[in-house]
């Protein structure tokens, strides 16, 4: 997993996007990490496609979170 | 108890460790809360007999994963005043590793209950003695919960001599208290034809199986590096790999690099049921870790009765006695692996003496003795537990 992709996985659990109902939106997810939507979206589809986490599609915009599997992984780099 | 993991938010062996413990203990009749963080599916209030699991979400954000652990402490300190509202002030309060001293320590103070703490590893060895400011807090809350517990439990003699040595902690204050495992976990029944099929192990090949989180410190890296010379020896075999985590990839990409990405398995996360099986179903477990406090995964194979190949690091080298209940092998070395992993897959007499030997002494590591201990511990804890 690239270092990009550890700090999504690692934000999406510190900022408690661990459920559909606490998912983030996309476009906060990336503010918060000082970058823009678009940036983050290659990492983001890695993560999804490996079941770390999960997209809420909503129209205009997406919300994303963590799954079990994806919650444990984040956790297991720092264990 | 607070601990950041309980299954099934298994990170490792920390989760199963205090699941045991406090199943052992609230079978003796103690009343055991075990406070931990909330997980997908999982309930978050558990009423099983005398113990209690109160699971906690973590409603504010942080920004790093270091901020948030001590963010999630607080939340538990909440829950904690609550349940001493409800249920009294408990006798002890026992945290398990850094991530959970700055709530075990306020809850010693506000409640005037003692602190147990287990170690059951340290950040220098699983950072290398990093000099990163995050691993400085960390090495700093390690100590910070030596010198505020009463009673210091450490999984492996070896545990315990780094605790003594790096935090300075007086020698008796330091008590060993081995993991453990459930051996009836592993005595049920399985079909092993099943689960030899559903890895996708033809008749007649042989099964090598490693377990644990997918990051440098299990080694995997040299046990598929290993592989093709196993392979040279062994045609007819399968790797299966049970875990996940963020060498995923890169563990993939190496089996790939190797030749063998089509007869290595990564299975990620099982369910109980399905790790027991594999075990159960397995002609070798190798545990190739390149650091490990304890290796909780050694005592589950010997459990299971899958002859055992380890390095020898830490706990494993007091686990497992070379040649007699597994074999041991240098770390860092594919070919030691390589080499011993032949070893058991070719003798079959070897393999069903080390797996014979290995189920004899699992037994000596039941949860209920490792209970006794801790409450022996507890006890002095109370004894001599100071407030300043």
């Amino acid at each position: 997993m690239s270092e990009s992709s550890k700090r999504l996985l690692s934000a999406l659990m510190v900022l408690g996007a661990q459920s559909p109902e606490r998912a983030i939106a996309i476009d906060e997810l990336a503010a918060r990490l000082g970058l823009g939507a678009q940036e983050i979206e290659s990492d983001l589809k890695q993560l999804v496609d490996a079941g770390y986490a999960r997209m809420v599609r909503e129209p205009g915009s997406s919300r994303v979170y963590l799954t079990g599997t994806g919650i444990i992984t984040a956790s297991s780099t720092y264990s | 108890m607070l601990s950041w993991e309980y299954p099934p938010r298994i990170i490792g062996g920390l989760a199963r460790h205090v699941e045991g413990l406090s199943k052992a203990l609230a079978s003796m009749g103690h009343e055991v809360h075990v406070v931990t963080l909330d997980f997908p599916s999982a309930p978050y209030e558990v009423e099983e007999g005398s113990l209690y699991i109160h699971r906690v979400a973590v409603d504010v954000p942080a920004p790093t994963f270091h901020s948030w652990v001590l963010l999630f402490n607080h939340f538990f300190e909440k829950r904690l005043g609550q349940l001493a509202r409800k249920f009294g002030v408990p006798d002890v309060v026992h945290v398990h590793d850094w991530l959970t001293v700055s709530g075990g320590v306020a809850a010693k103070h506000l409640l005037r209950a003692p602190l147990v703490m287990t170690f059951h590893s340290t950040e220098a060895s699983r950072s290398s003695n990093s000099p990163s400011p995050e691993s400085a807090m960390v090495r700093g809350l390690e100590w910070w919960g030596s010198f505020e517990s009463a009673r210091i439990i450490a999984v492996s003699g070896w545990m315990r001599s780094e605790v003594v040595s790096m935090f300075k902690v007086p020698d008796e204050k330091v008590k060993q208290i081995p993991n453990a495992v459930d051996p009836q976990k592993f005595e049920a029944p399985v079909d092993t034809q099943a689960v030899r099929s559903k890895w996708k192990v033809k008749e007649g090949e042989r099964l090598i199986t490693a377990v644990g989180r997918l990051t440098s410190q299990k080694g995997f890296d040299d046990l598929i590096r290993a592989y093709p010379l196993i392979r040279r020896a062994i045609p007819a075999s399968k790797l299966l790999i049970v875990g996940d985590g963020y060498m995923r990839g890169e563990l993939e990409a190496l089996a790939e690099r190797e030749g063998v990405r089509e007869s290595v398995t990564f299975a990620g996360f099982v369910s109980e049921t399905d790790l027991v099986g594999a075990l159960r179903s397995s002609d070798v477990v190798a545990v190739p870790s390149r650091f490990e406090p304890f290796g909780i995964i050694a005592l589950e194979a010997m459990s299971a009765g899958a002859p055992l190949v380890v390095s020898r690091v830490g706990g494993l080298a007091e686990i497992v006695e070379d040649h007699v209940d597994g074999i041991e092998v240098e770390p860092n070395s594919p070919v030691s692996l390589a080499d011993a992993t032949i070893r058991v897959l070719s003798d079959r007499a070897l393999s069903a003496r080390l797996a014979e030997k290995g189920m004899e002494k699992a037994k000596a590591y039941g949860w209920n003795s490792a209970a006794k201990k801790t409450l022996e511990t507890y006890r002095e804890a109370v004894a001599e537990s100071r407030y300043e």
